[in-house]
């Protein structure tokens, strides 16, 4: 399976049957208890950026320590995310304009371990802000495409791109842009894309926020037609405002039959602002779009911020930020959201996740406790922009897979004075689906 | 006679040779994907064992006859194997059994021998010397003739300390970790550098994918056994072995059951590396197929029912409610071309003549 990717799907032949290498690999190696971590230096603390390799055993007598780490270089804003192409390359996306996208090698040194042998900023065309990739074959070609939240320059007001690379040599197939302010009246646009999810020849961004956090918020997903690569719709997924602010889609998943079978298509949808989830049905044989319903409405149910959707073999899991918690939902009843146990208790921050068996055979969801990591207001940092109060838990807490129990945790800021920015297990997740 | 004891101790002192302590072999990559790979800490990888168990590779000496090298089975050119259904060694005869390539044997189970006898690189590195049709050698007039050599008596000595049978089993097993290939057209295409052909993707698809007629899903059922394909088989011990179905009830070899004693292992032999597979004909344990096209005419239609057929095998058909008798994947022949020219960009050919890995004996002296 893929690491922190959308499974590979191919337009029209909705098939698995690429599976990559990783998960096999993983199945071999007596590393399936370790994780890749992005950790972001904290500027009161004096640390680095850097990538580290961390046991996530709890039975280990090395739970919690850096078995690995491959200092950063010093770009103007941190590595965000992790992906594992369908063919085991790693990839970081980068939340700033020196290194929007990269690629890093990873190696084995002559003893065996993991290592990291470079990190290779990507020409991205001038699109910065990296967020999500993806890998999805279309017309039996395979694209590599990357959300870039600030576009072609965050200096405008509602910028935004979905980059086209070749997966092979990462060059730039083609830049897809469609601002609100370049585009006539109703004409479908691109602002802020975020999630991005995909099915046959149709894909889906969300429209989540300016990178400066402050210029604009997004209330809808574009719908980008593949065969044209071109956007062709926008639909809004918003209701009440339960912070006053637009409701800000975040990650999406395109509900497909590889991922549950014979399920009817629709989009998943989390909103940031709106503390919702919601629903879009599909219709595959006219692919038309239906009614947007709300599924999830987090302000009655005491929860905010929801965030990842990721998925196991049987269930499906969605964080939310406040309180910090993790709801799993069973996956053969997507797009449907039914409930398939109780809540995880996890910190705030609730963000991303991975899953995996510890040497005992024992299931474990491990979730990574913070939403960004640009700064703590409780150290004097300048650079905190930590807008919704106490997300930022700067901790990766384990528990036991079926049970949610606490099994350990891991705070990044009292262990290494850095904040996590992104959780890979290092063979990749053992998750099928994610955004 | 303190005095004595203290004498000839000083006399031994003074006459055991003193060696430098062995190098460190040099810090070298791997690909991340081939997984995680120990090394026996009796026995780390140091420049002198490496050079020390290339020399005893190609060195007839290791034979009875003083004309059986290691190599004359497995040859560099054809990825450590001698194109012969049944390696010839000293006694002329013919073995049952096909030689194995040799590549990336730091990964995969630490079982060696179609049979997996061996459970260490250095317990099967003495096994073909003893063995009567193979090097027919006496280990202790290989040491002998050995400590005749000036270079073997410093090479061993830095290495090892001396010569022995376990010095001679370290070294050939240092030398054999470290035949590494990772350079393929299929290793580029994973790290971005080359595309492949059309028909080789189709390949890799087929490769990868175990046949789902629900999901529409047309496969060639191999990464169900030859997951670690490039490197050499599951690490997972047992794992790595099976019954694919060559044989039925009445012909069927022991195999693994020889090793472990169980009935259900019956015709189960070590799925061997893919890397290098188009220079490595004749193919299976036995050597019976010249050709990949027959290899894959065999999964094609060719497979014999045993009781311990792999049942991946078994179940693996591109047809939907299949009422035939035999038990075929039932690829097209385009399929089967393309899954062929997926297995041709396995091969290294980097590796084939790396001068690293050559015979020592043939290189030209120095100017």
């Amino acid at each position: 399976m893929l690491g922190c990717s959308e499974a590979t799907d191919v337009a029209g032949t909705d098939t698995s049957a690429d599976q990559p290498d990783t998960e096999v690999i993983a199945q071999s190696n007596n590393e399936k208890t370790q994780g890749i971590v992005l950790l972001s230096g904290l500027p009161t603390l004096n640390t680095k950026d850097s990538i580290a390799i961390l046991e996530l055993d709890p039975e280990s007598a090395k739970f919690g320590e850096i078995l690995y780490e491959y200092e950063l270089p010093e770009f103007d804003a941190p590595l965000h995310h992790l992906y594992y192409s369908p063919n085991g390359r790693l990839y970081a996306t980068g939340l700033g304009s020196q290194c929007s996208l990269a690629e890093i090698s990873l190696v084995r040194d002559s003893t065996g371990a993991p290592a990291v042998s470079d990190v290779e900023c990507l020409d991205t065309q001038g699109q910065v802000v990296g967020e999500d990739i993806m890998w999805h074959s279309v017309n039996g070609k395979e694209y590599m495409f990357v959300t870039f939240m600030g576009g072609t320059g965050t200096e405008q007001p509602d910028g935004g791109s979905v980059g086209v690379f070749d997966p092979q040599d990462n060059s730039v197939i083609k830049v897809i842009e469609a601002r609100k302010s370049k585009v006539g009246e109703n004409e479908p646009y691109i602002m802020f894309p975020h999630g991005i999810s995909a099915y046959g020849d149709r894909m889906v961004v969300t429209s989540t926020i300016h990178p400066d956090l402050a210029t604009g918020v997004g209330n809808a997903l574009t719908i980008i037609d593949l065969n044209k690569m071109e956007p062709i719709e926008n639909i809004v997924t918003e209701d009440a405002q339960p912070v006053g602010f637009p409701s800000s889609p975040v990650e999406v998943l395109f509900v497909r039959p590889s991922i549950v079978k014979n399920a009817q298509p629709a989009i998943l949808v989390n909103t940031m602002f709106g503390f919702e989830t919601w629903k879009v049905p599909y219709n595959e044989s006219d692919k038309s779009f239906g009614v947007p319903e709300k599924l999830y409405d987090g302000a009655t149910a005491g929860t905010g911020v929801p965030l990842e959707l990721y998925g196991t073999e049987d269930e499906l899991f969605i964080s939310h930020a406040l309180p910090g918690i993790v709801k799993r939902y069973s996956l053969n009843s997507l797009p449907e959201l039914v409930s398939s146990g109780e809540d995880i208790q996890a910190e705030p921050g609730a963000h991303h996740m991975i899953f995996y068996s510890t040497a005992s055979g024992r299931k474990l969801i491990a979730i990574q406790n913070n939403l960004l990591n640009l700064g703590n207001a409780a150290d004097n940092d300048p650079t905190d922009v930590d807008f919704i109060a106490k997300v930022n838990h700067h901790s990766l807490t384990v528990h036991d897979l079926q049970t949610g129990e606490r099994l350990g945790e891991i705070n990044f800021k009292d262990k290494f004075n850095k904040g996590i920015d992104n959780i890979e297990a290092l063979f990749g997740s053992g998750f099928v689906h994610h955004h | 006679m303190v005095l004595l004891i203290a004498g000839v101790l000083g006399i031994f002192i003074l006459t055991t040779p003193r060696y430098d302590a062995p190098s460190p072999v040099e810090t070298f990559n791997v690909p991340f994907v081939f997984g995680r790979f120990t090394i026996p800490t009796d026995n780390p990888l140091t420049k002198e064992s490496i050079e020390l168990g290339r020399r005893l590779f190609y060195d007839p000496r290791l034979s009875g006859t003083n004309q059986i090298s290691c190599a004359t089975c497995h040859q560099q050119a054809l990825a450590f194997t001698d194109g012969l259904a049944g390696s010839v060694g000293v006694s002329g005869k013919p073995l049952a059994f096909n030689s194995m390539s040799l590549a990336n044997l730091m990964w995969g189970p630490q079982r060696f021998f179609w049979d997996g006898r061996a459970t260490s690189l250095e317990e099967q590195a003495l096994l073909p010397i003893q063995h009567p049709d193979e090097m027919a050698q006496d280990l202790g007039l290989l040491v002998k003739e050995l400590s005749r050599d000036e270079t073997y008596i410093a090479l061993f000595g830095i290495a090892f300390g001396g010569i022995s049978n376990e010095a001679i089993a370290k070294a050939l097993a240092s030398f054999q970790r470290i035949l590494i290939s990772a350079n393929s057209r299929y290793d580029q295409y994973l790290r971005g550098e080359i595309s492949l052909t059309e028909e080789e993707e189709l390949g890799r698809k087929l490769f990868m994918a175990h046949p789902d007629t629900k999901a529409s899903l047309r496969g060639g059922n191999c990464i169900d056994c030859h997951s670690q394909f490039l490197t050499s088989g599951f690490t997972a011990q047992l794992d790595g072995f099976s019954n694919n179905g060559l044989d039925n009830d009445a012909a069927l070899l022991a195999g693994l059951s020889e090793v472990t004693g169980k009935a259900e292992h019956r015709g189960f032999f070590k799925t061997p590396t893919l890397r290098n597979i188009a220079v490595t004909a004749p193919y299976m344990h036995d050597g019976r197929f010249n050709t990949l096209e027959e290899v894959l005419n065999h999964y094609n239609g060719g497979i014999q029912f045993s009781e311990t057929l792999s049942p991946l095998i078994v179940e693996a058909d591109n047809i939907d409610n299949h009422q035939g008798s035999t038990i075929s994947l039932n690829l097209t022949e385009k399929e089967e071309r393309a899954i062929i020219s997926f297995l041709h960009t396995l091969t290294d050919e980097q590796f084939l003549s790396d001068i690293r890995f050559s015979d020592p004996f043939k290189e030209a002296p120095a100017k």
